[in-house]
C-alpha cells in the first residue's frame, strides 16, 4: 500500500544481518532517528505551519482556523479535521487512487491520535456550546517520502499546534436576544493552544528478530509488520495499532511497546525546547528558506 | 447426470419440471416458499424485522427522527423506505450508491406506502407546521434469491406494526421539542398490503414466488398488491410478455389467499413478542 | 452534501429525539457488577452464538451474536482481481468492507460509508491478511463483506471472529483461525468485551488511563494479527491488556472450533449443493 521498493534477496539479507549486529545500512543503530530538521510559521496564509525533514522524507503541516457548529453530541467542545494529501510528488505510486486511499487511511489515524481530550483540550476550542466552535483543519502535505510517514507527520503536526494562533472572539448580545461574533481588532491579540500533551507517534518496524525506529524505504521492505504508537510527554500511550500485512508473537509486542514509550517519550522534550527557541527568535530569525 | 443437463441448458432444465407441475426445488407451480418471521429484534431500532422467504432475507429497521414539515403539508410527517442491495448479499452487486434493481424496488415501497395509507401521515405530526416525526425505514438484504418485493413488503408492514415511537411534545416555555423516551406508544397501521409476485414461462406457465434463477429465466414478471377485504391494491408489471386476462384473475385470487396467510402470521409473532 | 438522487429522500434536515431527552441518561457506574451481571477485572465476555453457511448466494458466511451485537459476514471469491495495476500478481488479494446498517447504533447512520467504516474495513483487513494463505491464489482477489446489524460494543473484535470463520466455511486455505477481543480500561479497572454504553462511558477519573484495546489473535499459532487501541494508557496497562484479550480469544476457541467442525461435517454429509 504505502510506497515501497524492491529489495534484491541479497540487499535484504545485507540489511537484517546489520540490524541483527545493532548497525543499520546508514550507520544508526536500531533505536536511533535520522537526522531531523523542524521549521514552524512556514506558510504565511495559514494560522500555523510546520515542515519537518526527517532524513529523505519531508512533511509540510498547515492549519486554518474557523468558527463552525459543534457536533451535537459534543456541544461544548471544538473539534479538528485532517487531510492528507499525497502527491505524486513525493513518489509517482501516489498517482490516481492509490495517493487517495492512503491519504484517508493517513487522515483517520491521525483523526483517532489528535482529536481527543488526551492530546488538546478540546473544550477551549468552544465558542458557544451548541452554536459556534473553532474547527482546526489541519492539512498535511507530504513532499517527499522516504518512510517513516507517521512519525514525521506527528512531530510536523505538534509544531504547527504549537505555532498556530487563533484569534480572540467576544460575543455580544444584541437587543433581541441575538448573540454576535466579534473578532478582537488587535492581530496580535490571539489564542495559543497548550500541545503539551499532544503526541508524538513511533513507528517500530520488526525486522527480522529485533526491532527498529525511523526505517528507510529498503527497511521498509524487509519488515512484515510494525506496530504505530503514540506516546506522551509522560510516557503514556494514546493510541496503537498494528499495520502490514503479518502477525507478531504477544512478546515481540511487548517489547515493541516497551521501546516505543521509552523513545517516544525522550522525543517531547527537545522538540519543545526547539519550538520555544524558534519562537522566541520571532520575526528575527533567518528563514532558510522553503526548500533550504 | 442432471446436474450436468441443468448446466448445459438451464431453461431445458426448467421446462422438463414445468411441464410435470412442479419447479426443481420441489414446489409445485403456485406455491411459496417457506416464509418464517422475526419481528423486534434490532434493539437499536424503533421497530424491527426480519423476513426469510426460501432463502431471500429482508431485514427492516425502522428509525424515527424529529424535523419540521413541508409547507405544503403542515400537518403530515415523513415515511422515507429505502431499499439496499449490500454487496454481502449477492456476488452481482457492487459497492456504492444503489444500483437498478435497489431504486425500482425503493420506489415500488414508496409508492405503496404513499397510495395505499398503510399509516395516516398525520398520525406522524408532533405540532403543526413545527414538528413531526420522520420514519426511515430501511430495509436490508442479506440473501438475495428473487422475490425482493414480496420480502420487503412483509418485513416493512411487520417493522411498522412494531414500532414504539416516543412521546414528543413541543415546550411551551422554551419552545424546544422535549422527548421522553420512556413512554411511548404504538403506530396506528391502517391497512396490511401484501405482494404476490409471478413469473411467466414460455408465454404460458404462471409460477409464483420465483428464486432468483427463475427470474432470470421468465419471460415476464408481475406482482400484485391485495389488503384485507380481498381489496386490490396494487399491480406492477413492467412491461415482458403480454398476459390474458384470465391468468390475471389467476394471480389476484392467489394473492388474496396469500394476503391472509401473511396478516394470520404477522400477527401471530407479533402477539409471541408482545407476550415474551 | 451531495444530493442522492438515488435514494428515497426525506426532509433536508431531521434530528435524532435522543437529543431533545429531558433528563439524560444515567451513566454507566464504575464500580459494583456490570448492566448485565458480569464481573469487572475478569475475562467475563457475553456467550457468543455463532453459525456459519447461512446465506445462500455466498461463497461463505457467518453470523456471530454477542450480547445485542449482531454481525453477518459474507466471503466471495477467489475472483478475478479488479484491479490490474497492482504490480505484484503472484499473491492474492483480501477486500474488506465494513458496514454499519443505518438502524444499527443509537443514532441513524447515513448509507454512504463514513470514515469511521473505512477505518474499520482497514482494520480488519490488516488482522485477517496474516491468517490467509494468499500465495495460493495469484492474480484473484477474495472478497470479505462485513455487515453491522446492531452495535452493542466490541464490533470489531467480533467481526474480527465472524469473518474469519466465514473465510473458513468459503473453503479459503489459512493458516489459524483468527479470533477477537476488546476491552475498556477505566481507571484501575477494566472490562472485557464492552458493550456500547461501556464503551461511551468516561467514567469520573478524566485524566489516567482510560482507553480501548482490541486484539486480533490467532490461537494456535500464537501470534497477533492485529492491535489497536485508544485513549490515554500507560504501557504497563497496555500489556496487561493485551494479555487478558488474549486470554479471551481463548475462551472463545473451543466453540468457534465446534462450531466450524460442526459446518464441514455438515457439508461433507449432505449432497453436493446445486
Amino acid at each position: 500500500m504505502m510506497a515501497a521498493v524492491e529489495v534484491s534477496e541479497a540487499e535484504k539479507v545485507y540489511i537484517l544481518h546489520g540490524i541483527r549486529d545493532d548497525l543499520r545500512v546508514d550507520g544508526r543503530g536500531c533505536e536511533d532517528y535520522r537526522h531531523m530538521e523542524i521549521e514552524t510559521d512556514v506558510v504565511s496564509n495559514t494560522d500555523g505551519s510546520a515542515k519537518v525533514t526527517l532524513g529523505h522524507t519531508v512533511v509540510l503541516v498547515g492549519i486554518k482556523t474557523e468558527i463552525g457548529k459543534p457536533r451535537p453530541m459534543v456541544p461544548n467542545e471544538g473539534y479538528l479535521e485532517f487531510f492528507v494529501d499525497c502527491s505524486a510528488n513525493a513518489t509517482p505510486e501516489f498517482e490516481g487512487r492509490g495517493g487517495e486511499e492512503l491519504g484517508t487511511e493517513l487522515s483517520n489515524t491521525l483523526y483517532r491520535v489528535f482529536n481527543n481530550k488526551h492530546s488538546i483540550d478540546l473544550k477551549r476550542l468552544c465558542i458557544s456550546p451548541g452554536e459556534h466552535c473553532w474547527v482546526l483543519y489541519v492539512d498535511v502535505l507530504l513532499l517527499q517520502c522516504d518512510g517513516n510517514l507517521y512519525d514525521a507527520m506527528s512531530i510536523a503536526i505538534k509544531a504547527a499546534l504549537f505555532n498556530t494562533k487563533i484569534p480572540k472572539v467576544f460575543i455580544s448580545s444584541d437587543d433581541e436576544g441575538g448573540k454576535d461574533i466579534e473578532l478582537s481588532d488587535d492581530p496580535y491579540d490571539c489564542m495559543r493552544l497548550n500541545v503539551e500533551n499532544v503526541p508524538c507517534i513511533v513507528t517500530l518496524c520488526k525486522v527480522g528478530h529485533r526491532h527498529i525506529v525511523d526505517a528507510t524505504l529498503q527497511e521498509k521492505a524487509c519488515s512484515v509488520a510494525s506496530l504505530i504508537m503514540s506516546v506522551t510527554h509522560k510516557g503514556t500511550v494514546t493510541c496503537t495499532r498494528k499495520v502490514g500485512g503479518g502477525s507478531l508473537d504477544p512478546e515481540s509486542i511487548f517489547e515493541m511497546t516497551e521501546a516505543g514509550k521509552r523513545v517516544g517519550k525522550a522525543l517531547h522534550a527537545p522538540l519543545m525546547k526547539l519550538l520555544e527557541q524558534e519562537e522566541s527568535l520571532g520575526k528575527k530569525q533567518q528563514k532558510v528558506g522553503f526548500f533550504g | 447426470m442432471a446436474a450436468g443437463f441443468k448446466t448445459a441448458d438451464l431453461l431445458e432444465y426448467y421446462r422438463r419440471f414445468l411441464k410435470e407441475n412442479c419447479r426443481p426445488d420441489g414446489r409445485v407451480l403456485l406455491e411459496f416458499r417457506p416464509t418464517t418471521l422475526n419481528i423486534g429484534s434490532i434493539s437499536t431500532a424503533d421497530g424491527s424485522a426480519l423476513v426469510k422467504v426460501g432463502n431471500t432475507t429482508i431485514i427492516c429497521g425502522i428509525k424515527a427522527e424529529l424535523a419540521t414539515p413541508t409547507v405544503e403539508a403542515p400537518g403530515k410527517g415523513y415515511i422515507v423506505p429505502n431499499v439496499d442491495l449490500p454487496p454481502l448479499c449477492s456476488s452481482r452487486f457492487r459497492p456504492g450508491p444503489p444500483g437498478e434493481p435497489a431504486q425500482a424496488c425503493s420506489q415500488f415501497i414508496a409508492d405503496l406506502i404513499e397510495s395505499s395509507e398503510i399509516i395516516q401521515t398525520d398520525d406522524l405530526c408532533v405540532e403543526r407546521g413545527k414538528l413531526c416525526w420522520v420514519l426511515y425505514c430501511d430495509l436490508m438484504c442479506l440473501d438475495y434469491d428473487g422475490n425482493l418485493r414480496d420480502a420487503c413488503v412483509i418485513a416493512l408492514l411487520a417493522a411498522l406494526k412494531n414500532t414504539q415511537l416516543p412521546e414528543a411534545v413541543i415546550s411551551t416555555e422554551t419552545h424546544l421539542p422535549v422527548v421522553d423516551l420512556e413512554k411511548r406508544h404504538g403506530l396506528k397501521v391502517c391497512k396490511h398490503p401484501v405482494a404476490s409476485s409471478f413469473c411467466i414461462f414460455d408465454e404460458s406457465t404462471l409460477i409464483v414466488d420465483p428464486t432468483d434463477e427463475e427470474e432470470n429465466l421468465s419471460t415476464a414478471r408481475i406482482t400484485v398488491v391485495t389488503e384485507e377485504g380481498d381489496r386490490l391494491c396494487a399491480v406492477h408489471k413492467p412491461g415482458g410478455m403480454s398476459l390474458s386476462g384470465q391468468k390475471l384473475q389467476e394471480c389476484i385470487n392467489r394473492a388474496t389467499v396469500r394476503q391472509k396467510e401473511i396478516q394470520k402470521l404477522t400477527d401471530k409473532v407479533l402477539s409471541s413478542v408482545k407476550t415474551s | 452534501m451531495p444530493t442522492d438522487t438515488k435514494r428515497v429522500r426525506g426532509p433536508d434536515v431531521s434530528q435524532s429525539p435522543s437529543l431533545f431527552v429531558c433528563q439524560p441518561a444515567d451513566g454507566v457506574s464504575p464500580q459494583g457488577p456490570r448492566a448485565d451481571g458480569r464481573r469487572r477485572d475478569q475475562v467475563d465476555v457475553r456467550p457468543v452464538f455463532v453459525r456459519c453457511g447461512l446465506v445462500s448466494q455466498a461463497k461463505g458466511s457467518a453470523y456471530i451474536e454477542a450480547g445485542n451485537t449482531k454481525l453477518m459476514c459474507c466471503v466471495y471469491g477467489p475472483r478475478e482481481t479488479e484491479r490490474k495495476d497492482e504490480t505484484d500478481m503472484k499473491c492474492g488479494r483480501l477486500t474488506t468492507d465494513m458496514r454499519f446498517a443505518p438502524f444499527s447504533c443509537p443514532e441513524r447512520g447515513s448509507w454512504i460509508q463514513g470514515s469511521q467504516e473505512k477505518d474499520f474495513s482497514t482494520m480488519l483487513q490488516e488482522s485477517l491478511q496474516p491468517a490467509v494463505c494468499l500465495h495460493k491464489y495469484p492474480r484473484s482477489q477474495i472478497e470479505v463483506n462485513m455487515m453491522v446489524l446492531e452495535n452493542s460494543g466490541s464490533v470489531l473484535a467480533h467481526a474480527i471472529t465472524c469473518a474469519s470463520l466465514a473465510l473458513a466455511d468459503a473453503g479459503i486455505e489459512m493458516y489459524d483461525l483468527v479470533l477477537g477481543c476488546s476491552l475498556r480500561q477505566n481507571g484501575a479497572s477494566y472490562v472485557a468485551d464492552p458493550t456500547s454504553a461501556e464503551e461511551n462511558d468516561r467514567g469520573p477519573d478524566q485524566s489516567r488511563n482510560q482507553g480501548s484495546l482490541t486484539v486480533a489473535f490467532l490461537p494456535s499459532l500464537n501470534q497477533i494479527s492485529g492491535l489497536q487501541s485508544d485513549g490515554e494508557m500507560s504501557e504497563d496497562t497496555l500489556t496487561a491488556g493485551v494479555r487478558t484479550c488474549i486470554e479471551g480469544c481463548y475462551k472463545l476457541y473451543p466453540l468457534v472450533q465446534q462450531v466450524l467442525s460442526r459446518c464441514v461435517s455438515r457439508a461433507a454429509c449432505a449432497p453436493p449443493p446445486r
